[in-house]
């Protein structure tokens, strides 16, 4: 039996579960693109209240960096402080696990007029997430205001280990000024 | 009870940093910096800072526990620096403390970065650390601070209108061609130059000044000044102007130190933050304070410049002073007011 945390904070919500082998025991979110920092440990204290956790899981994003950093800091610190694993996972692969569909694509909102996606046939991601203009986003059928669905996050299998921030930083070096 | 141990967690620009202090006692002071990502940027990049913080950060965790021959058992409080700084980078370090402090069930104390600078002092020695004129002089903050009790109350008396001290190192640095950071590159071709050589000018000391902005400083006119020099004099003697310019900033945070100290009747001077690592501001700052009776203290150099002992220094002086914890739900703030030592 294996009690998890959930934690994604890759889109414009932060989201926290309790899932118990599947079961979803307790979750709770709250919405703001620039809330994740106070939501977050709020959320989890509410959480975790006379419980005992077995592992963390994280979604690794791909989401805006600020918010993104924001749940696997916290993720990695609650696991070290418990002693018990952290995994962090691709968080469109939890929002696309609420679509019951053949083919079909996942966007979040990556700022700057652009979207992180990727595609699904089958269940199954098609290559790595990405980051583009909507215009060059091309399906049949696109999904562009879900969440993660937490107990979907702790099912997925395939481990990140580093955030997906698919973008380099902004910055020019002084030499190419 | 023995003292508290506290963990200390700093994160407000490049440096990803932890500390650990039992009571006054220093167990560990790990540091983690990003600092030569940046350098061929002439600044510091947020989002590489960022990036840096989330991945140093808990290998330094892990680090300084072992350093201090603990485990995150014995932590009793975690402490945080919640501002101000650069708010992408402060959120790492926030969110790995609420983390923690969660984890673990303790008490967390979301601080105010330049009290921490301050506070580290009180791990030097077994004297009270307050009431004091603290002088704090880093690439971020140059202000000047009357600190009735390091964990209640200080007053700003004065700070830069314009560039922080460190800031104007920097900028001088880089015209010179010396790198960055540009601190401690003057620092040491100074060494070797006439401080007397080029009278550059002293921000904010005409008399007028005095009048009405006594402890305020200005750094960007000396700035344009060296600027000029170097245009107008090609075969300039780089070590003269190293150390005219490093006088003309010493000598004008000096001057209103003690200037701070005497309007005050507090004769006890603490100059902390990363200029205070600059050994010609150690030096002036030891001949001037002797000489009008003002008890000067300086952290080490190690000390001065940006850490996670300060922060979790002034977390245990909260806890023996009995101050109340922070809620465990709070955000990262930039703009940190001074007067706000902690979150409540």
């Amino acid at each position: 039996m294996t009690i998890s945390l959930a934690i994604d904070t890759s889109t414009s919500r932060t989201c926290v579960g309790i899932i118990d082998n599947g079961i979803m025991l307790w979750s709770g979110y709250q919405d703001g693109a620039t809330a994740h920092g106070p939501a977050l440990p709020a959320l989890v204290a509410e959480a975790i209240a006379n419980r005992t956790i077995d592992e963390v899981v994280v979604g690794m994003g791909p989401g805006p960096f600020t918010g993104l950093r924001i749940g696997i800091a916290f993720a990695r610190s609650f696991a070290l402080a418990r002693n018990i694993t952290v995994r962090g996972v691709c968080s469109l692969d939890a929002i696309a696990a609420q679509v019951d569909t053949h083919d079909f694509i996942v966007t979040v909102d990556a700022r700057r007029k652009e979207v992180y996606w990727a595609r699904y046939v089958d269940g199954v991601r098609v290559g790595h997430p990405a980051v583009s203009f909507p215009a060059d986003v091309v399906g049949n059928q696109i999904h562009n205001d879900l969440f993660p669905d937490l107990a979907a996050l702790v099912a997925l299998q395939e481990e990140f280990a580093e955030p997906m921030y698919l973008r380099h930083p902004d910055a020019v070096a002084t030499a190419d000024r | 009870m023995s003292a508290p141990i506290v963990l200390g967690i700093e994160t407000s620009c490049d440096e990803t940093a932890v500390g650990i202090v039992r009571g006054r006692t220093l167990l560990a002071n790990v540091i983690a910096s990003s600092v030569e990502e940046h350098a061929r940027f002439g600044g510091v990049v947020p989002e590489i800072a960022s990036r840096a913080h989330l991945e140093a950060m808990q290998p330094t965790i892990e680090k300084a526990l072992t350093d201090s021959k603990l485990s995150l058992k014995d932590i009793d409080a975690v402490a945080v620096t919640a501002g101000p700084g650069l708010v992408g980078a402060l959120l790492v370090g926030v969110s790995a403390a609420t983390g923690l402090a969660l984890g673990l069930d303790k008490p967390i104390y979301a601080v105010n970065h330049l009290a921490a600078h301050i506070s580290v002092d009180f791990l030097t020695h077994d004297k009270p650390l307050d009431p004091t004129i603290a002088l704090l002089v880093s690439g971020g903050h140059s202000s000047l601070l009357q600190v009735e009790d390091i964990t209640s109350s200080i007053i700003k008396l004065g700070a830069t209108m314009d560039d922080a001290a460190g800031e104007a190192f920097d900028k001088i640095a880089r015209v010179m061609k010396l790198g960055f950071p540009g601190g401690p590159a003057i620092d040491l071709l100074a060494q070797s130059g006439d401080a007397q050589a080029i009278d550059f000018p002293r921000g904010l000391t005409t008399s007028n000044d005095w009048q009405t902005r006594p402890f305020d400083f200005s750094f960007s006119g000396v700035k344009t000044a060296v600027a000029r020099y170097l245009e107008a004099t090609p075969d300039y003697a780089k070590a003269n102007v190293a150390a005219s310019f490093q006088e003309a900033i010493v000598d004008v945070l000096l001057l209103k130190s003690v200037a701070a100290c005497k309007a005050t009747g507090i004769d006890s001077l603490v100059i902390a933050g990363g200029v205070a690592a600059n050994s010609r501001l150690r030096a002036l700052a030891t001949q001037r304070c002797d000489k009008a009776g003002i008890r000067l203290r300086i952290p080490s150099p190690g000390l001065c410049t940006d850490n996670g002992a300060m922060v979790a220094a002034l977390g245990s002086l909260m806890v023996a002073a009995n101050r109340a914890p922070s809620p465990i739900a709070f955000d990262a703030d930039s703009s940190l007011p001074v007067g706000v030592i902690s979150l409540s």
